[in-house]
């Protein structure tokens, strides 16, 4: 299969389908992603129709959706719609888009390499990752219908006790596959960052979007397989009749339905720590590019990403508050939970510092970046209610719960996702977005979304359940329905606000302004090389001097007239020659980016 | 406050609805205070013709000090605080179950797919016999005593939700749970099912009337009368988690 097109050496352009080029699987990826991101989305609307509008025929679409029903979401539509929305919106949208594209995209022009280390097995990811897709879809489309237990699919709900049909199978199927790509990526990646850095590109010169994707990656290896055995002994139970978790008197099984949750949460919990690293990473370098300064304390976020990382697996326990665990080890998730809040105190700590005597740019990709900063402190804070036991016991499994982790991995990390494809794209296609459409869909954005999500916190507040079809069964919600319709109206508003982006996409990729090589000013290893990139990405691979943030140093103004200093540029440019002894030391670099040192002696200026 | 619980009836809930407004106040001021960092930083550090950035890694060790100290703080003032209280809680309320209380009233709570059924000992005192009283969907309970529930699932995973209790618990196939919780004072309480559980999930509804004692003696004993007279000798819905007369 070795064609003269996958010749990394060669420049040629590399087929589409069948690329092995990193640059070519990230543009796979991310329409896959903003293909299913469109598919969850429009399911979020449907959704809340139902919470405004419960059991009324759903406009324009109703018939064609739901025929059977006369236009109207009936209840076991409604319960499909929920699970794969959420089944959707985590392992087809968000993880294609922010993993299999940013990470694919940006590693190897991040660290100055020419391609992942193993290009065939990053392929064979986005082809598993599409077999899972497949498997997905087809579920709609087979006796009793889509799949109906949940995205957390909790047996004995999932198993043929509560779910019977093909559906839920090929749910399971395609969660296993979904898997099968998300490890290769992640041996991909963690084999790359480890293996394939420039000379120079010591582990504390790494952007902080590099850092993210590495604890990802390893959070992805250790993890992912824990929900893939969950899903190979659920497999059995629903095909083979194991009663791994099957139990009860309706079938008399001698499983434990619990042993799920473990095994679920196990991998879950990490999973928000999967889709929030890298989008920390990425914002923390954008923060510093667009506020022109370097990340504050870069060396005290670097660990908190790995404190974070080391902590993700000690604090899945909290999901489970209510199932009767024992009071031990309750009590120790509920402070470990605690404990995890400081490493994230930290790092939105680092943010103000980079903000705060900035010289902030308010290009588009940095309000979509501010914004998540925002939504972050609100749903990080609120992520504390849940921690607690004494307060979990009337939040959990109600809307308080929704409305906090869609702030955390639907508002921030989908802030991040458009944050990063305003400021990659120009790399990406070679074109630059339109700034007035970004601003316009960030503003609309950024008050519908909390609107949304704040109002499910009160809604959840006022006690709401979750994935109720029709809340009026319940008195004490009935009084509720006014605030559910304004949380709808501002839904609507959110959903056709991404019609602005996929305008702004679309509009962009073919007829935007052409993309000079280094739009932004900043000086990481992505924008010393043309964009878009050729096939080979550098003609010689780059040499390291500084961290990624080397902004605003007065040396650099004074001697360069610019503020920013790329990666690679010699540091005899800046600073007073050195002698070759010292740079054989690795001292000609040590201004930059070694905590303690000011840029440069005061008289030097 | 126009959309928030509802009324607290029970006797621990004041706990719960303090954690909420300890960690309401506590979070809202960080979020304050966040907020007017960043708006400052925002309308005073803005790009300006000339404006540089003041140049900082951030990365000495006074910087470090600064920021761990911050975040060990609000550890420290928040979630220290809040995990201290709430342990002392569960200790001494929340799980500290009415075992050998005599005035505890024993429930066992059987869920499936999609209602709940509530079996009282009856005046014997022991689950499985004659005078067992079974109801469907509606708990009877007196105000002012000790409820203590034992749960567990036919089919799958359930969990009944008190919003004016403040609580909740699975019901698990193949296991049990327990919970308790006293009524303040007598009333008619909505309760439900909290977990998904199917298409019908929505409509597992149920009430719990908490009367007043005299009130629930005379409910009692009708329903015990009527029990008697509909007795089935081979229940299959408990697992035996209270003390079960065999045979």
């Amino acid at each position: 299969m070795e064609t003269a097109s996958d010749n990394p050496a060669s420049g040629a352009s590399p087929s589409v389908l069948f690329s092995r080029d990193h640059k070519v699987i990230a543009k796979q990826f991310l329409a896959l992603g903003l293909a299913f991101l469109a598919v969850g989305g429009f399911m979020a609307m449907l959704i809340r129709w139902q919470m405004a509008h419960p059991a009324a025929p759903v406009p324009l679409v109703g018939r064609a959706l739901f025929g059977a029903s006369g236009g109207i979401i009936s209840p076991a539509a409604y319960t499909s719609l929920f699970t794969m929305h959420g089944t959707i919106m985590i392992f087809f949208a968000v993880t294609p888009i922010l993993i299999g594209a940013f990470g694919n995209f940006c590693i190897p022009l991040m660290i100055g390499a020419r391609d992942m280390v193993f290009p065939t097995l990053n392929m064979l990811s986005v082809w598993t990752m599409a077999a899972a897709t497949g498997t997905l879809t087809a579920s709609f489309f087979v006796p009793l219908g889509a799949p109906q237990a949940g995205w957390t699919a909790y047996a004995t709900l999932s198993t043929a006790v509560g779910t019977p049909g093909l559906g839920q199978t090929l749910w399971v199927v395609a969660i296993y596959l979904n898997g099968a790509s998300s490890v290769m990526g992640a041996i991909n990646y963690i084999t790359t960052i480890i293996r394939e850095r420039a000379p120079g590109m010591t582990w504390l010169r790494l952007p902080l979007t590099v850092w993210g994707f590495l604890m990802t990656s390893i959070l992805n290896a250790l993890f992912v397989p824990v929900l893939a055995a969950g899903m190979v002994l659920l497999f059995f139970d629903r095909v083979f009749g194991t009663q791994f978790f099957v139990a009860g008197s309706t079938i008399k099984g001698g499983g434990d339905p619990i042993l799920y949750q473990h095994l679920f949460w196990l991998f879950g919990h990490p999973e928000v720590y999967i889709l929030i690293l890298p989008a920390w990473g990425i914002v923390s370098d954008l923060l510093a590019f667009f506020a022109r300064k370097p990340a504050y304390g870069y060396r005290v976020t670097v660990g908190a990403f790995v404190a974070v990382t080391a902590l993700s697996s000690l604090v899945y326990g909290h999901h489970m508050f209510t199932t009767g665990m024992s009071p031990l080890l309750g009590e120790s998730f509920m402070v470990l939970t605690m404990i995890i809040s400081v490493p994230a105190v930290l790092l939105f700590l680092n943010w103000l510092g980079t903000l705060w005597r900035g010289s902030i740019h308010l290009d588009t990709p940095m309000l979509y970046c501010l914004g998540l900063v925002f939504t972050f402190g609100v749903g990080g804070l609120t992520g504390l209610f849940l921690a607690d036991i004494v307060a979990d016991m009337y939040l959990h499994d109600t809307y308080f719960v929704v409305g906090h982790f869609h702030l955390i991995m639907a508002a921030a990390v989908l802030l991040a996702i458009f944050a990063g494809l305003t400021f990659w794209f120009p790399k990406m296609f070679g074109r630059m977005m339109n700034e007035p459409l970004g601003k316009l869909h960030f503003w609309l954005t950024i008050v519908s979304l909390n609107v949304v999500f704040g109002g499910q916190l009160v809604i959840g507040y006022a006690g709401m359940q979750r994935r109720l079809y029709d809340p009026s069964v319940y008195e004490f919600l009935r009084p509720l329905l006014p605030l559910n319709q304004l949380i709808s109206r501002a839904a609507f508003v959110l959903g056709a606000a991404q019609l602005i982006f996929v305008g702004n996409f679309c509009w962009s990729l073919l007829r935007g302004r052409r993309a000079p090589e280094n739009p932004w000013q900043v000086g990481t290893l992505e924008w010393s090389i043309p964009s878009p990139p050729p096939h080979h990405n550098f003609d010689a691979i780059p040499v390291v001097h500084h961290g990624p943030h080397e902004l605003g140093n007065p040396l650099v103004l004074a001697r360069l007239g610019r503020d920013w200093l790329g990666q690679t540029e010699a540091a005899e440019l800046a600073w007073p020659a050195r002698t070759a002894a010292e740079d054989a030391a690795g001292g000609g670099v040590e201004t930059a980016d070694t905590a303690g040192a000011p840029a440069a002696p005061e008289g030097t200026t | 406050m126009p959309y928030g619980p509802p009324r607290d009836a029970s006797l621990d809930g004041h706990l719960v609805d303090g954690a909420f407004a300890y960690l309401t106040i506590a979070t809202g001021i960080c979020f304050a205070i966040v907020v007017v960092v960043l708006g400052i930083a925002l309308l005073f550090h803005r790009r300006r013709a000339g404006r540089v950035a003041h140049y900082t890694h951030g990365d000495r060790r006074r910087d470090h000090v600064v920021t761990l100290g911050v975040a060990v703080a609000m550890f420290l003032g928040i979630d220290a605080v809040l995990a201290g209280r709430s342990l002392g809680h569960l200790e001494t309320r929340f799980w500290s179950y009415p075992d050998g209380d005599p005035a505890a009233v024993r429930v066992e709570v059987t869920a499936r797919q999609w209602a709940w059924t509530f079996r009282l000992a009856g005046p014997d005192g022991r689950f499985g016999t004659r005078d067992d009283v079974v109801t469907l969907s509606e708990l009877h309970v007196p105000a002012g005593r000790p409820i203590y529930l034992k749960l567990h699932s036919k089919d799958v995973i359930h969990s009944l939700y008190l919003p004016a209790f403040r609580t909740k618990i699975d019901a698990v196939p193949g296991q049990t749970t327990r919970l308790w919780f006293q009524a303040r004072e007598p009333g008619r309480y909505e309760l439900g099912c909290a977990q998904h559980c199917g298409v019908s999930h929505y409509l597992m509804r149920g009430e719990m009337m908490a009367t007043p004692e005299a009130d629930w003696q005379g409910w009692l004993d009708r329903a015990v009368q009527d029990a008697r007279l509909r007795y089935d000798a081979t229940p299959d819905s408990a697992l035996g988690a209270w003390d079960w007369e065999q045979g």
